[in-house]
């Protein structure tokens, strides 16, 4: 479903590089958690894979097309939430979510109840008609993500999501992640909270300085470390 | 002191971005040499128009002499120094004191609210002084060597250029102050706002003008009397003139002649100042800081109902109309944007209209007029040709559209849109505006001289057609460099050298083709001229056309 291959970037000519020759392999109906401490280089991969950043070197392939070569096509294979969504502060919810689905495509019927349930799931139907510039920063991630989820992507791109969402939106959004595994398609999401990664991750990588240091399932990366311990301290162990 | 000293640099620095610069000099050089090239271009290619002004200045500095009016030098270029410094100045004060975001996190901090607001004020002054020495010290020095003035001269004058900017910067932003608090009633939306301060600024200024006016004609109605008056007392225009701008007349009493009067003179404008300073400082306290710890309140929009949510959704449209329609709501809804790109389209004809309103036109001068259209219309023609492109040009909405987004322009990189959707939808957003414009010029024209089909459909047509290539070149430009760093929206339309660079571009490459096409068709054949203008942009187009979505998907992954 997405596939890295050797990507490397460096920002401007600094000496060190943001992403280090990193590859690994996400692959249909996984969720794949990216994790690692700040500054690691996870928005950096991720603005990669969502076509905001080129890389210096490597490629990156989703659902079979190269996003360096058909920019476009790769576009439309996945949908994606930033970490911290700036979005247009004069535009109100409801013309953005208008705007994603001309963009995206997406039939009447479906958008229409599609935006319908999701408004309704992450409970911000009554601002729908605000400038988005009076929302707060929950409800702006809460907007990008039902703008995210109406054309239901073969690829779901999320920078640190639980970060900024209440408990009960976090608890939605992961049932929605599940759901959407379960039809066959993809999540790929970074977080540098380890017990999300822990209980809701198929596989996991671990990044740190710009390097992938393990790539697994829990139980893999467990007997790598040879031990029962929990995520954290083989995180920890590893980071060190 | 230190504490203002320390504001001042970081508001001049927010609002020039000279940690950025200074970050990508070891960070990012590719960065840093695109901000840099413009930086040294831009004033290099002022350097004739500044030579033009100071020639200038010194004929009209010769030919005052001759009529042995001297005395109003000064004083004339002291009014265009005010002028321009009140012109520029609402928009840069409107922006410091109100779009700019860092005052919410600086009022929490503590920092003397004083402090705040003259480290505002003096970031804004400090550009005033470099205008000031570029407008204003010229006709100091002309006036000081031709009258052979001396060393107290030279001290007076330097003591009047540091006055000089402050006396209407701090009344202007004062007035500003005071029309904003009383604008924002609650719930009151940005927009209306922002309208309403450049009625009130408007209002007083024709006030003003029209005060002058009429103490003016008081005192010379008879026009061989003023004549006289002219040559005999060389005082006369200078009181003229300084009915309108009472300023200007201490300006004049200082350094007009040296004598000891003058430093008595020179003491008053300098306590002036400092009273106009003082005012600014305690009304800032008083209404501005107020202002700003109310908050502002967004107007909401009202609850939708499911079936109302179904109808705002129920309609699908095309890429371009979404890029468009998205293009256009921001640039409608943002006061700065409206400003900077629409509101010319709507004040530039209007002026017109209202200028040529005061010229008095006989019928036979319309007769004249007539006559001269009926025998060359394409002089006509390539006029308001000429005049529908400056729509184009000016306002230069294509330069600024990607920068226009800021940080929220992840969105419209990551969607899938194709190249070709994005330059029309976005080229749209501008010729729409222009054509607002060209309606508004043609309203106003048809009062003069109704135009003929024939005309009305060329004009129009290749007006729209030869803005295009600059349209489209603007975009070039905001695609190879956009400024998307900024956290007032002030940055994204006037710090942005994508503008400028459009509008000297655009002018030199129109000036040269309307030049070409109009004789052309003057002397040999109307069509041929009108050809010649339609294949030339239409090969522009094509090109710039080709150029913008060839590269445009590759640029938009390398933004930050
Ligand atoms: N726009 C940028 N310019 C220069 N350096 C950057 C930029 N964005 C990120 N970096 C650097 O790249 C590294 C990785 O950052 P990032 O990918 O944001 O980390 P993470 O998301 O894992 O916290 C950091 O050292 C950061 O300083
Ligand atoms: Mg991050």
């Amino acid at each position: 479903m997405l596939k890295l291959e050797q990507v490397s970037k460096t920002y401007g000519n600094k000496s060190e590089k943001a992403v280090d020759n990193i590859s690994f392999q996400v692959y249909p109906g996984e969720i794949f958690g990216f994790v690692g401490p700040n500054g690691a280089g996870k928005t950096t991969t991720i603005k990669m894979i969502v076509s905001l950043l080129a890389p210096n070197s490597g490629k990156i392939i989703i659902n079979g097309i190269d996003n360096q070569e058909n920019i476009l096509e790769a576009k439309k294979q996945f949908s994606y939430v930033p970490d911290n969504p700036e979005l247009f502060e004069k535009i109100k919810g409801i013309e953005y979510l208008k705007f994603m689905a001309d963009v995206y495509e997406v039939p009447i019927t479906e958008r229409q109840q599609l935006i319908e349930k999701y408004l309704a799931v992450f409970e911000i139907k009554e601002a729908v008609n605000d400038p988005i510039g009076s929302y707060s920063h929950g409800m702006k991630q809460k907007l990008a993500l039902v703008g995210a989820l109406i054309h239901d992507p073969q690829l779901f791109v999320l920078d640190e999501p639980m970060v900024g969402l209440d408990p009960k939106a976090s608890f939605e959004l992961k049932k929605i992640m599940r759901e959407h595994c379960d039809r066959g398609r993809s999540v790929f999401f970074s977080t540098h909270v380890l017990d999300v990664a822990e209980k809701i991750c198929d596989r996991i990588a671990i990044i740190k300085k710009g390097k992938i240091i393990e790539v697994g399932t829990m139980v893999e990366i467990r007997e790598k470390a040879g031990s029962q311990e929990s995520l954290e301290n083989i995180f920890l162990e590893l980071t060190e | 002191m230190k504490e203002i000293m320390g504001l001042t640099k970081l508001f001049i620095n927010e609002s020039w971005g000279f940690s950025k610069f200074l970050y990508n000099r070891t960070n990012n050089k590719k960065a840093f040499y695109k901000q840099l090239v413009p930086m040294i271009i831009v004033p290099i290619a002022l350097i004739p128009a500044f030579f033009m002004y100071v020639s200038f200045n010194i004929a009209l500095y010769a030919g005052l002499r001759m009529i042995n009016q001297t005395s109003v030098f000064l004083s004339v270029g002291y009014i265009l120094t005010i002028a321009l410094i009140i012109i520029f100045g609402i928009m840069v004060i409107l922006s410091e004191f109100y779009f700019s975001k860092n005052i919410e996190e600086l009022i929490p901090l503590p920092i003397l609210p004083r402090n705040i607001i003259i480290a505002k004020f003096l970031s804004i002054l400090v550009f005033e002084y470099v205008f000031t020495a570029v407008i204003f010290v010229p006709s100091l020095i002309i006036y000081g060597v031709g009258e052979g003035m001396g060393v107290v001269y030279a001290f007076l004058s330097l003591l009047m250029f540091i006055t000089v900017p402050i006396l209407p910067l701090a009344l202007l932003t004062v007035l500003i102050m005071i029309i904003m608090q009383s604008a924002s009633v609650k719930g009151r939306q940005d927009m209306l706002r922002i309208i309403f301060a450049f009625l009130g600024i408007a209002l007083i200024m024709s006030v003003q003008i029209w005060f002058g006016n009429q103490m003016g004609n008081a005192d010379n109605v008879d026009s061989q009397m003023l004549m006289n008056n002219l040559l005999v007392n060389n005082e006369s225009l200078l009181n003229t003139i300084g009915y309108f701008v009472p300023t200007s007349l201490l300006l004049a009493w200082t350094l007009n002649q040296i004598t000891l009067m003058s430093l008595a003179w020179a003491a008053s404008s300098v306590v002036i100042t400092i009273i106009a300073f003082a005012l600014m400082v305690l009304v800032g306290k008083r209404v501005y800081i107020k202002s700003i710890v109310r908050g502002k309140t967004i107007k909401k929009g009202k609850r939708l109902s499911q079936i109302e949510t179904q109808k705002a959704l129920g309609k699908k449209s095309h890429g371009v109309m979404a890029i468009f329609s998205m293009d256009l709501r921001l640039l409608l809804r943002t006061p700065i944007y409206f400003f900077n790109n629409v509101s010319v389209v709507i004040i530039v004809p209007a002026c017109l209209l209202i200028s040529l309103s005061f010229i008095k036109l006989t019928p036979e001068d319309f007769n004249s007029i007539q006559n001269f259209y009926t025998e060359m219309p394409i002089l006509v023609n390539f006029m308001l040709i000429a005049f529908f492109i400056f729509f184009g040009a000016t306002t230069a909405t294509t330069a600024t559209t990607f920068s226009r987004e800021g940080k929220a322009s992840w969105l419209t990189r990551m969607i899938p849109v194709s190249s070709k959707d994005q330059i029309i939808g976005r080229t749209g957003t501008a010729v729409i505006i222009e054509s607002l414009g060209i309606a508004f010029t043609l309203i106003g024209v048809f009062f003069y001289l109704p135009l003929t089909l024939l005309s009305l459909v060329l004009t129009v047509a290749l007006g729209i057609l030869g803005s295009l290539p600059i349209l489209l070149f603007g975009l070039f430009m905001d695609m190879n460099r956009p400024l998307l760093d900024w956290n007032n929206p002030q940055k994204a339309v006037k710090n942005n050298m994508n503008v400028v660079i459009t509008l000297f571009v655009g002018m030199a490459y129109i000036g040269l083709l309307l030049a070409v096409s109009g004789l052309l068709g003057y002397f040999i054949n109307p069509w041929l001229g009108y050809g010649l203008f339609s294949v030339i942009s239409g090969i522009m187009i094509f090109i710039f056309y080709k150029i913008i979505d060839k590269r445009l998907a590759v640029k938009l992954l390398n933004f930050e």
